[in-house]
């Protein structure tokens, strides 16, 4: 008796340990460091394995460390309890700067920047102002954002004009402003080109106010039958949004047995996950890569700038990936139109809403 | 209220002449709960009425007996359905009133106008169609891993041992079937895979319940912490970097019955699937008829109601209880086998997402039985695929409201419309002999 007591609690102890595995911090980057400058990178509940938000944050986070030379450590969070504790224990390694990944992540790095004024924050895709005054609530954090309602709306009136069902579907993992984003913007895009078309595309999974979501960020069963969902109602274009929900995604279309163009956000996922090769139409692009490497840098150099940073078509922060191997499959004097609309939209004659347009 | 009569014992009359007659009295439960349903629709239409028709679809686009679009207007089809169901409230009433219990058929009646109702209401002047196939195909794929969830726990709790690991067995084997399949490309080795993880998980659970006798809710809360940070650590560290060659699972595809699956609405959403679905068809009878029609079914329900009288008749208590939580353990790897061979083709953190709690409140919903649990869980997929049907038809309800609802629908069903459910009489108590 008592030694199956023992023996519970020791696998209940290897059970806690285990399950804490990867919580801490790994060190990376460059072999030999010539700076003692250390950024850092907490992820969001997806890992910097999502092919998509975290993974090119993270992409950012080693190209700046190449530049500068520096070491980087990161912890990868595994439930939405980690992040304050992530966050934390990278304050007690000593790093510089940190960068928190995610939306999510905004209240543990406002605690963090208001405990630790010496350290620089990036947050990505939040403004950390959460008593609602307009202003991050700490001054030594730099917002990172990204207008992809621009870019989605491209990708609107593409998969409007791509369309032959007439329907083209989205759904998204849960409803955050940072997704719902991609689906207003893709929806616009839609209504624009029925308005200039005088057509009648429907968008399936978001009516501007509610829609399709999974109710998380991992590819499992839940976000396959959201998916089907939305398929069985004769789209031929789908767009989820939110991580690696799109893996779901495609196996719902398979399937379906339809033929069913996905797609991509953040990053192109043609490159990032060459298995979607046939069916991405193209990918939203979020270029946190470039802008996380910026803003690293920046502090490694001491100019850390807390203004916010706001991608835009116009500063290449948003964008629409090339259509790879769809490009024989799309009118080319449609893919004329995109671009001009794209000019529109820099030039500011078609206006485009969102949160960050105000 | 009026009833409980018992014949009063006349002075005078000898009291063997008289006969005793026990009368029931009939709670207001399934009355009251008809009327406040009925009454809190009717406030709905009324505080939101919503304009234009609902378009319902009954069948698909594929199948050889096409039903035309059924266009109705929503309001009227919703205040009919509302006064449908006063007037079974009303009848129900009545029948209280007269002691006589509700018909569980007007009951399913009422659930049923009700939901016609609502969807109705729902998916008023929306360019969307309710498919009604892909409702109820969709509820049937939800409640897979319930259904052989719950069949894992109605076996072993029937024999005395409460199975809280079943979300952990039912991990594991998903964790397991994605690898063999990867590694072998053939859905049925991932499949095979699963069962024996789902064993391996039941096992320890034996070992420490059965043999050392350990409290056996502990023992399941660990197995389940336990099977979650291994697949976690191995995920990240083993599946994650070689994606590629360990974690791309075949899957079955959908394994068309020829005639049946051209029934309409119930043809494709029952005999148009993978073949773990039908399995899961014999599974269930299988479970029912070994429980009740067999002397293994009779001697594992005699050790969870009574082991000392089974000891006593010379049935071996331990070898019982390990052999149920065996088999228990394969129908939760099959349930688990689900995820990577059917759902998805690769494993991901922590994918079952409590699919083994709600399995165990289907359980205890279904009374311990197993085709009613297997109704339980048919009734928890079609909660859960329920808000997203609705959703994509731009219903006007906030989507987090909608993925609440399967899990207010569970709390429900286990505290209030269950009655009374009563558990094995030995179950949770580890047997001493002697």
């Amino acid at each position: 008796m008592k030694k199956a007591v023992a023996l519970t609690a020791l696998t209940g102890a290897a059970a806690l340990v285990l399950s804490a595995c990867g919580t801490a911090p790994e060190e990376s980057g460059g072999n030999e460091a010539t700076t003692d400058f250390l950024p850092c990178m907490v992820s969001d509940a997806g890992g910097f394995n999502d092919k998509s938000f975290n993974q090119l944050s993270f992409e950012g986070l080693q190209s700046a460390a190449a530049a500068i030379g520096a070491e980087t450590k990161e912890v990868e969070s595994n439930t939405e309890s980690d992040y304050q504790g992530n966050v934390q224990s990278l304050v007690d390694e000593g790093c510089d700067a940190i960068v928190t990944v995610g939306f999510a992540l905004s209240a543990a790095t406002i605690e963090s920047a208001t405990a630790n004024p010496d350290i620089d924050y990036i947050l990505i895709d939040d403004p950390a102002d959460g008593d609602g005054d307009g202003q991050a609530d700490a001054e030594n954090i730099k917002p990172l954002l990204y207008n992809t309602a621009e870019a989605a709306f491209l990708a609107g009136y593409l998969s409007a004009g791509y369309s032959e069902t007439g329907k083209v579907g989205t759904f998204g993992g849960m409803e955050f402003p940072t997704v719902t984003i991609f689906m207003d913007g893709f929806r616009q895009g839609v209504d624009y080109y029925n308005e200039v078309k005088d057509a009648d595309v429907e968008v399936v999974g978001w009516n501007g106010d509610t829609g399709s979501f999974t109710g998380g960020f991992e590819a499992d069963a839940t976000a396959k039958n959201t998916a089907t969902n939305v398929i069985d109602q004769g789209v031929d274009v789908l767009l989820p949004v939110g991580g690696p929900i799109y893996q779901s995604a495609i196996n719902a279309i398979e399937d379906s047995g339809k033929d069913i163009a996905l797609i991509g956000v953040d990053a192109d996922l043609y490159e990032t996950d060459p298995s979607t090769q046939d069916i991405v139409l193209t990918s939203i692009l979020k270029g946190m890569d470039v802008s996380t490497s910026e803003a690293v840098q920046q502090a490694a150099d001491g100019k850390f700038d807390p203004t916010p940073y706001i991608g835009t078509l116009e500063n290449d922060g948003v964008g629409l990936a090339p259509l790879h191997n769809f490009e024989d499959k799309v009118d080319p004097t449609l893919m004329a139109e995109v671009e001009s609309l794209r000019e529109s939209i820099i030039g500011g004659e078609v206006e485009v809403k969102s949160y960050l347009s105000e | 209220m009026s009833a409980a009569v018992e014949a009063p014992d006349m002075p005078g009359t000898p009291s063997d002449g008289v006969e005793k007659r026990q009368v029931t009295q009939v709670g207001w439960k399934a009355a009251g709960g008809l009327i406040v349903i009925a009454a809190l629709f009717a406030l709905l239409l009324v505080a939101a009425p919503r304009d234009g028709a609902t378009k319902f679809a009954l069948s698909r686009g594929s199948d050889a007996l096409q039903i035309p679009l059924l266009e109705i207007p929503a309001m009227p089809l919703a205040w009919s359905c509302l006064v449908l169901m006063a007037l079974i409230a009303a009848i129900s009433v009545a029948r209280t009133l007269a002691n006589r219990t509700t018909s569980i058929w007007a009951i399913a009646a009422f659930g049923a106008l009700f939901l016609v109702g609502f969807l109705a209401w729902a998916g008023a002047g929306s360019s969307g169609t309710l498919s009604i196939v892909s409702l109820l195909s969709g509820s049937l794929l939800g409640a897979v891993p319930l259904i052989y969830g719950s069949l894992s726990g109605v076996i072993g709790e029937r024999s005395g041992v409460i199975n809280i690991a079943i979300e952990g067995q039912m991990l594991a084997a998903a964790f397991t079937a994605a690898i063999a399949g990867s590694v072998t490309g053939s859905p049925f080795a991932g499949l095979f895979a699963a069962v024996l993880a789902g064993m391996l998980v039941a096992l320890v659970l034996a070992l420490f319940t059965v043999t050392h006798r350990v409290n056996q809710i502990i023992v399941g809360v660990v197995l389940n912490v336990l099977v979650l940070g291994l697949t976690s650590f191995f995920y990240t560290q083993v599946l994650v970097p070689n994606a590629a060659t360990l974690n791309t699972a075949p899957r079955f595809g959908s394994w068309t019955i020829p005639l049946l699956s051209d029934i309409p609405v119930i043809g494709p959403v029952l005999f148009d699937q993978a073949p773990l679905i039908y399995l899961m068809y014999l599974v269930v009878a299988g479970v029912s008829f070994a429980l009740y029609r067999t002397r293994w079914g009779l001697r594992l329900r005699a050790v969870g109601e009574h082991p000392k009288a089974a000891d006593t008749v010379g049935v071996n208590v331990e070898r019982t209880r390990y052999l149920a939580l065996l088999i228990g353990g394969a129908c939760a790897g099959l349930g688990g086998a689900f995820y990577t061979t059917v759902a998805i083709d690769k494993f991901g953190l922590n994918m079952t997402a409590g699919a083994g709690f709600i399995a165990l409140a289907a359980m205890i919903f279904g009374k311990w039985d197993p085709v009613r649990a297997a109704l339980a869980g048919l009734l928890f997929g079609f909660a859960s695929n329920l808000q997203n049907v609705l959703s994509v038809v731009g219903s006007p309800v906030p989507s987090q409201f909608m993925l609440m609802v399967p899990y207010v629908v569970t709390l429900f069903a286990v505290a209030g419309l269950v009655g009374r459910s009563r558990p094995p009489a030995a179950n949770g108590q580890p047997y001493v002999k002697g």
